[in-house]
């Protein structure tokens, strides 16, 4: 599903120059649920984005469902981004001055959807997060678990075959933490939902398929969750 | 996304109310300055009637009360200036010849139509051919005129129409007092003689009889001078002049001259008002270019967030032209709601035309700068790298 050969990321100015990810090769299946763990800075968000196609590495090959990106104009990234990426961040990034529908339909917008049409989806995700009671409501109207499930529904909204999850629960406490797990969870059993989460969390990171380390921007471990676990 | 914009902006209303303010003013400050500009470049369009090119104007005006030494002085004038070879034609008038700073006015009335007010310009028979002016239908004064029972008129359009409707108005009588009537004899299309930029009001020329009217002195006379006549043979004409009338003060200068100077009655605030109102707009501006600029470092992991779901550049160009674009649609619908009034209600009386024009424009121009201001922060905005975007808080 995603495809990752070599990757480099150098990040330079006149004086420094520091690598962010170091000849990182990852293949992500349809239908995983992989998580990436490591101290802060040591280059998850980075590889997130790469896979997100948000940022483009130095050097490397990325590939959506075989296809490589390297040469995509702009509009069709977004396009790609649009159709196929769902992105859950650890602050939300909700719209303040949107209520909580018209959060979710955002993605929706950037494809030629009926307004009616949007607003049904997006009513269908907000649902399946337990938010139908508040689609009215305004983000600062919410708690943080409830932001982060309508950023969820947000993600869900355009249908797409990959969540990546940016510490999802990091701005939570451990309730909220599991519930959004749960959802994300059920998300991929049941519907088959690629998703790549990055966490601190190693209680969530066990929830997952799969534990990828990094140290350095380097791929330090690679391990099924079972096997991580004993 | 237009929907989705308005609820956007609509919701921030509070944010944008001070911009929303600035722009319903604007755009009131230019429908007014517009509308003003509008009027006078109809009014200037319109034919006048007459050509004022090779036409000087004299004044003469004596200085002592001698009626009957001046009115012999005035003959002699007349004769003496006819007798330039430069001179083609001349007619004696009064001060409110075609750009002066002089208005007459009479109120007459005909039948149901009561109290018509109509400029009246006394002329004598060269008048017309000073002027180049056409008659479109009866004739102009002759030496006919001479033996009238009545007091011969000459009437504009503007005037047959206030009086007589579709009436055919030759030989038409309109009562002056209980003994003496007008006799309508000809109608020319148009005679706008105060200034370029106004309107043109009723008018009747009235004919100049020096075998009859024997004790009036006339201020103006014009003369239609050959070309090539220049400032040598102003001289020369002054000179001879003032030898026949040593008494009298003459003045000589051009209709050219004349029609600048009272040209510069309407230009001059119009070029203040447009400086005032380009000064206000470069404000707008400023404040919309502002605004837009913070409004895109403020919302930088809006922008952020909005490329990772699927907008691509372009599109968030479009989106923060658009946002800027609605604040203006706002703004502009506060102002059309005050600026509809006018044509509706025929405030000062100009036509609604003038007034629909001047909206159209004026909301053009907010539109044209509310797009150049969001252009460029816009372009900024759609240059942002979506990973860096969103790291930001």
């Amino acid at each position: 599903m995603i495809q990752l050969i070599d990757i480099e990321k150098v990040y330079r100015t006149k004086t420094i120059e520091t690598v962010a990810l170091n000849r990182v090769n990852l293949q992500v299946e349809r239908g995983e649920f992989v998580s990436i763990m490591g101290p802060s800075g040591c280059g998850k968000s980075t590889l997130l984005n790469i896979m997100g196609l948000l940022d483009e590495p130095t050097s490397g090959y990325v590939a959506i469902d075989g296809q490589p990106v390297k040469t995509h104009s702009d509009s069709k990234l977004a396009k790609l981004r649009n159709e196929k990426i769902g992105f859950v961040f650890q602050s939300y990034h909700l719209i303040h001055d949107l209520s909580v529908v018209d959060n979710v339909e955002l993605p929706l917008l950037y494809r030629k959807v009926s307004g009616g049409e949007r607003r049904k989806r997006a009513l269908e995700a907000l649902e399946k997060v337990g938010l139908s009671a508040r689609t009215k409501h305004f983000p600062n109207q919410l708690s943080g678990g409830q932001r982060q499930r309508v950023a969820i529904a947000r993600a869900l909204a355009g249908n797409p075959e990959i969540i990546l999850a940016d510490e999802p629960t990091g701005n939570l406490d451990s309730v909220m933490g599991d519930e959004i797990m749960d959802i994300l969870l059920r998300l991929n059993q049941e519907e088959g939902t690629t998703i790549v989460m990055v966490t601190h969390d190693e209680n969530m990171a066990l929830k997952t398929n799969r534990l990828i380390r990094f140290f350095d921007g380097q791929q330090v471990a690679d391990s099924r969750v079972l096997e991580a676990q004993i | 996304m237009i929907r989705h914009l308005f609820k956007l902006i609509w919701n921030q209303k509070k944010s944008n109310f001070l911009l929303i303010t600035e722009i319903f003013f604007s755009f009131l400050v230019l429908f007014a300055v517009l509308s003003f500009i509008f009027y006078n470049y109809h009014n200037y369009t319109k034919p006048l009637g007459f050509k004022y090119d090779n036409v000087w104007q004299l004044w003469l005006n004596p200085n002592t009360d001698s009626s009957a030494h001046n009115l012999a002085v005035q003959q002699q004038l007349i004769q003496r200036v006819r007798s330039f070879p430069e001179v083609e034609y001349a007619s004696l008038s009064n001060s409110n010849t075609p750009f002066a700073f002089s208005q007459m006015n009479n109120v007459l009335s005909y039948g149901g139509k009561k109290d018509v007010e109509a400029g009246v310009f006394d002329v004598q028979d060269d008048y017309k051919n000073v002027m180049s002016m056409e008659v479109s239908q009866g004739r102009w004064f002759g030496p006919q005129d001479n033996a009238s029972l009545h007091v011969p008129i000459v009437i504009n359009r503007k005037l047959q129409e206030e009086l007589f409707g579709e009436e055919n108005p030759i030989g038409k009588l309109i009562p002056i007092n209980d003994s003496t009537q007008y006799a309508v004899i000809g109608v020319v299309d148009h005679y706008r003689s105060y200034s370029e930029f106004d309107p043109e009001e009723a008018a009747y020329f009235h004919r100049i009889n020096l075998g009859k009217n024997t004790n009036s002195i006339w201020n103006g006379l014009v003369i239609k001078v050959k070309p090539g006549a220049g400032v040598a043979f102003e001289e020369k004409m002054v000179r001879e002049l003032s030898r026949i009338a040593k008494d009298w003060t003459i003045e000589v200068t051009t209709q050219e001259k004349m029609r600048q100077s009272k040209a510069k009655i309407t230009t001059v605030p119009m070029v203040a008002l447009g400086l005032v109102c380009g000064f206000l707009v470069f404000n707008v501006a400023l404040g919309l270019f502002g605004v837009l600029w913070y409004n895109i470092n403020r919302r930088y992991a809006e922008i952020g967030l909005r490329r990772a779901i699927g907008a691509s550049s372009k599109q968030i160009r479009n989106q923060f032209v658009g946002e800027v674009l609605v604040i203006a649609t706002f703004g502009l619908l506060l102002g059309l709601v005050l600026a509809v009034q006018f044509p509706l209600l025929q405030v000062f009386q100009l036509s609604a035309s003038i007034y629909w024009e001047s909206i159209g424009a004026a909301a053009f121009l907010i539109f044209l700068l509310a797009t150049i201001c969001a252009v460029y922060p816009s372009y900024q905005a759609s240059k942002i790298f979506p990973a860096v975007a969103l790291h930001e808080e």
